[in-house]
């Protein structure tokens, strides 16, 4: 190595403190973060000091607006978690062994086939897919980059939905017109979720979709925009239905209305 | 439940968890934020900006690299010292100046939170760094100047503040102990 080569690594292992104290220009820190991904002392070192800073954080501690708190679990209820969709065993070496034991974890690929055959017909599905992937890409020009991004890992999270084995379509018919449209995977515990046939609420009002579960109480599972579809996530295959009701803007934690339109969720297969 | 198991449970979509895991860090989130934004409108901006990432990206947290609230609280600053680093790029340097220093309803806050042990425990060890450490750890991650900034201000050539910044906090690290 050259001399200057020395000098430029000793230099940069010496932006170690400045680094954990985000001290660094945005520059700098992508230089030194380069540098750190082949460094192994250097990360070591970089994780005390950051240790130590965060001691500085802790003895700073305020309690927040009150209204912050359903600020936070509002937007949380409605905004799409980034999903690695990476191998199961790719991430492995990250998780805790105490989430995976000793086993490496099951690959996804290797999960047995649904061996029921799809409820629906497929056109149905295929033609609830298209409805769901209209209405996904019907981005107004000149929305905000995080919006777009939000919609580019809802569409991912729908194409996983879609790519399940035992993805399969279900529809519910409310009387006055309503219509509640899923396409779930039990395997996945995932489901897109569109309501179509709702004139627009007045102000103050949004739709609440829930998951109804035996000897458990309603869970939320977000806001449903006008027809855009909702991503709903972790859900148990104890989960008997979904259900809509109209509650005040942000959401309510349990339903105060009763519901304009409910789904049962056996025929997409949950409730086993 | 410990912030480390919620937040593993967040990753997973948990949404109670994540009610559990604000209840843990929401109030050393908008503290931190607070200490360095300043601004009570941005820094309850920030904040919430930093709890919605956490739960976005829940699913990068790796236990075995630190505790969740080091991750949280690393977020936390960083965002924090981006938006005032912005924020000082548009504000005259003067009159900002006279606004940090002057600044009543901050030191009130400040005093009702006295949050016991831990913020005497880490004032008393701030006092057993020499002058140019203190300054050094406490311009860079409480008012969030770059180190480049900070020899600035202290006139002191880059080498002695990265220098000063190393020490001071292994300096700290000695003071704290295990004591958390």
């Amino acid at each position: 190595m050259s001399l200057f080569g020395l000098f430029r690594r000793g230099d940069l292992h010496s932006l170690a403190a400045p680094y954990a104290l985000d001290a660094l220009d945005a520059d700098e820190r992508r230089r030194f973060e380069r540098h750190l991904s082949g460094c192994d002392r250097c990360a070591a070192e970089v994780r005390a000091m950051t240790e130590d800073a965060v001691r500085l954080a802790w003895s700073t501690a305020a309690p927040p607006p009150a209204a912050m708190r359903e600020r936070v679990l509002a937007a949380v209820q409605r905004t799409p978690q980034e999903t690695s969709r990476a191998p199961v065993r790719d991430r492995s070496p990250q998780l805790p062994p105490h989430v995976w034991g000793t086993q490496p974890p099951p690959r996804r690929s290797h999960a047995p086939r649904a061996r029921r055959p799809l409820f629906v017909p497929l056109a149905t599905a295929t033609a609830a897919a298209a409805l769901v992937v209209a209405s996904l890409f019907a981005v107004q020009a000149g929305r905000a980059q995080d919006r777009l991004a939000a919609e580019r890992a809802q569409a991912r999270e729908i194409a996983h939905v879609l790519a399940a084995p035992d993805a399969r379509a279900g529809n519910g018919k409310a009387a006055e017109g309503g219509n509640i449209g899923v396409i779930a995977s039990a395997s996945e515990g995932q489901a897109i979720v569109t309501l179509s046939g709702y004139d627009a609420l007045p102000a103050g009002r949004v739709h609440q979709l829930w998951l109804m579960r035996p000897d458990a109480q309603p869970r939320s599972l977000g806001l449903l925009a006008g027809d855009t579809p909702l991503v709903a996530t972790g859900l148990d295959k104890a989960a008997t239905s979904l259900a809509v009701t109209v509650e005040p803007a942000g959401g309510s934690r349990q339903p105060t209305t009763q519901p304009v339109v409910q789904l049962t969720l056996k025929s997409v297969g949950f409730g086993e | 439940m410990e912030a480390d198991e919620l937040l593993v449970l967040v990753a997973g979509g948990d949404q109670r968890a994540f009610e559990r895991l604000y209840a843990l860090v929401s109030g050393p989130v908008f503290g931190l934020v607070r200490r360095v934004v300043r601004d009570p409108a941005q820094s309850e901006e920030v904040a919430q900006e930093v709890l919605l990432e956490a739960w976005r990206s829940a699913g990068r947290f790796d236990p075995n690299r630190g505790s969740a609230l080091s991750w949280i609280l690393t977020l936390a600053h960083r965002r924090a010292v981006d938006r005032v680093r912005s924020a000082r790029a548009a504000v005259d340097r003067e009159q900002r100046e006279a606004s940090r220093y002057h600044d009543p309803a901050f030191d009130q806050v400040a005093e009702e939170v006295e949050a016991g042990l831990e913020r005497q425990l880490v004032r008393r060890c701030l006092t057993r760094l020499t002058a140019l450490q203190r300054q050094s750890v406490t311009l860079a991650y409480y008012d969030g100047y770059t180190y480049r900034e900070v020899a600035d201000r202290l006139s002191l050539p880059l080498g002695t503040v990265k220098t000063r910044m190393r020490d001071g906090l292994t300096r700290l690290r000695d003071c704290l102990g295990g004591a958390a």
